[in-house]
């Protein structure tokens, strides 16, 4: 099983790594189509600016439209609902990043009904479990962009398995009920029609919430059964005369009230409506009837029922999430889907594209490229130190080092990165060894994997190879050596045009170049060169 | 258990593998990377009940310094 994972924050410690891959950062620029299943987990973003935020949240409802556009049609997409897992409101009346994520959300349900490859997972139930200063460890934010508290990660696995499993079991269609000590408390047969616990104080209030709530699945299409060793005239007489029963007779499809065994019981139910064994739940607040019915018949899903009365509404919760969560579309839905759909041709203007380049030039992507000075020294040595998946040649250097190579006089150069949504600082950074007055060598060329999926690495090579060109250089050498962290650049320098010359045992390239042109670069970037 | 067996079945667990002695390294172990080695510490924070600071996670690059900074810890 191989999961393909579309994040804008780190995620590895909660999906774990074996069969996980994880496109970069915000990043859309690759949709693999040889994968099992697709996950899309987007928070929102931490920036102070609650109007960025808001847009950005806009900008990736178009982003998901995007990628499940290009997906594998036949394989799922798991998207999770986004939460502000850290709000920060400067007014009490501040609600545009609120709305955003409550539209978001909401498209997500639309999308989720509408395409049965979609599948809805609410991020909020496990979220909701948590304090609020719980959910974010800005410690481990800062050192790894993880966003969701990595404390929290068992949790979540244990959570996820839970869902997972839920996403793959088929949604039931009946739920066969048990009487005594299921529906009502007590043993109608023993204490008698208005000796059961039903309404009024505990227990009998959260029988009557339970019942309730059965009712509420009845409504929704969820077929109601009875399976019960009883004598079926005191049942009747239960369902007519006792006024605080919710669910009576008329409520149940087909019922057998008598003293066979339940497994035949229910086999006969599904004979008689007609559908199978597998789309059945059973409940029954007896454990050896449980286990006869899941003995007899294994396709029958038999949860264990709970044992106090007022754990039924968190296994009414339960219910629900396992096997009747309802995807069908009611009118409502279509009066919001018809109000949705006025909603997104009038932001159509601003936020629609259709392909990756019209995406690039949403995002006014502007790149600044710099020569290495006093200010931005450190913070070149330390991307050269931590950058591995887009580094070349992985060379580390110390701060004096960076200093010295300068000093020589190796043009060395970094960028900084930003878009309409915030700033990313400086993200990259290039050395290069002068060989000869017309020919150099690049020695290191990195981007931090924050900015990567938007073609700025191919942006910054051919605006600083124009450069050279233009201070007179003919001739680059470059190398790609291999990490067991950096193969996504393994044919780098190739899609850059450059001819491979030369292929160690170990895969480690070299790599030349006759500077004669200019490289022609897409628009879709602001690109100055300060 | 003793502290330097409870930091092995910590790492075996983040690792996820079974092979951990007390040479283990940054260096020599593949699965010892970047996001693993912030599990491993919020893990060990978690284990110990203690804090530790970004630049003493940083210093955490083999067995023995993460033994030496637990026990300066405790």
């Amino acid at each position: 099983m191989t999961t393909f994972i579309f994040r804008n924050h780190t995620v590895e410690p909660f999906f774990g790594y074996d069969g996980m891959t994880c496109s970069g950062y915000g990043d859309i620029s690759l949709v693999p189509q040889e994968v099992d299943r697709y996950i899309w987990f987007y928070q929102v973003s931490v920036n102070v600016d609650a109007a960025q935020r808001a847009q950005e949240v806009e900008s990736w409802r178009d982003q998901l439209d995007y990628v499940l556009a290009h997906a594998n049609p036949n394989k799922p997409f798991i998207i999770f609902s986004m939460v502000d897992l850290f709000p920060v409101r400067l007014t009490g009346s501040e609600h545009a990043v609120a709305d955003a994520v409550a539209a978001f959300n909401s498209h997500v349900l639309q999308l989720a009904e509408a395409n049965p490859q979609v599948k809805w997972v609410d991020f909020s139930e496990f979220t909701s479990r948590y304090a609020a200063e719980d959910l974010v460890n800005w410690k481990y934010y800062h050192m790894s962009q993880t966003l969701l508290n990595t404390r929290l990660a068992r949790d979540f696995q244990a959570w996820w398995r839970l869902v997972e499993t839920g996403l793959a079991l088929q949604r039931k269609k009946c739920l066969v009920l048990d009487l005594d000590n299921t529906l009502w408390g007590g043993v109608l047969g023993e204490d008698g029609v208005d000796g059961i616990k039903l309404g009024g104080d505990y227990p009998g209030n959260a029988y009557q919430l339970w019942q309730r709530a059965l009712l509420q699945l009845s409504r929704n299409g969820v077929i109601l059964t009875v399976c019960s060793k009883n004598n079926e005239n005191d049942v009747l007489e239960a369902w007519q005369n006792n006024p605080a029963m919710v669910l009576k007779r008329e409520h149940f499809s087909a019922m057998r009230i008598n003293w066979d065994d339940k497994a035949t019981n229910i086999q006969r139910l599904a004979d008689e409506l007609n559908i199978g064994l597998d789309s059945m739940v059973f409940l029954d607040d007896n454990p050896a009837e449980r286990e006869l019915v899941r003995q007899a018949l294994p396709q029958v899903e038999v949860p264990d029922f709970p044992d106090k009365p007022y754990q039924l509404m968190p296994f009414y919760r339960q219910l629900v999430e396992r096997y009747f969560r309802i995807y069908a579309v009611t009118d409502e839905d279509r009066a919001k889907t018809e109000q949705y759909r006025a909603n997104a041709l009038r932001n159509s203007e601003q936020s629609r594209f259709v392909d990756l380049d019209s995406y690039l030039y949403s995002l006014d992507i502007c790149i600044d490229i710099k020569p290495a000075d006093d200010h931005n020294i450190p913070r070149i040595a330390q991307m050269t130190q931590k950058t591995n998946q887009f580094n070349l040649t992985t060379r580390r250097y110390g701060e004096d080092d960076v200093r010295q190579i300068v000093a020589q006089g190796w043009p060395v150069f970094c960028m900084n990165v930003s878009d309409r949504f915030g700033d990313s600082g400086i993200t990259g950074t290039i050395f290069l060894e002068p060989l000869a007055d017309d020919v150099v060598r690049i020695d290191s060329l990195l981007l931090s994997c924050r900015i990567l999926g938007k073609g700025i690495e191919e942006a910054f090579l051919k605006t600083v190879l124009n450069l050279l060109r233009l201070d007179g250089i003919r001739k680059v050498y470059a190398d790609y050596l291999p990490t067991p962290k950096n193969s996504q650049t393994a044919d780098f320098y190739d899609r850059m045009g450059m001819t491979c010359v030369a292929t160690q045992a170990d895969g480690a390239k070299r790599y030349e170049l006759a500077l004669n042109h200019v490289f022609d670069i897409k628009n879709c970037y602001n690109i100055r060169v300060l | 258990m003793n502290l330097e067996e409870k930091v092995l079945e910590i790492m075996r667990e983040v690792f996820d593998q079974q092979e951990v002695n007390t040479d283990v390294s940054q260096k020599n172990c593949d699965r010892w990377d970047s996001l693993r080695h912030l599990s491993l510490a919020s893990e060990l924070e978690e284990a110990f009940d203690i804090e530790l600071e970004p630049e003493e996670i940083a210093e955490m690059t083999d067995f023995q310094r993460v033994v030496s900074m637990l026990q300066s810890k405790l």
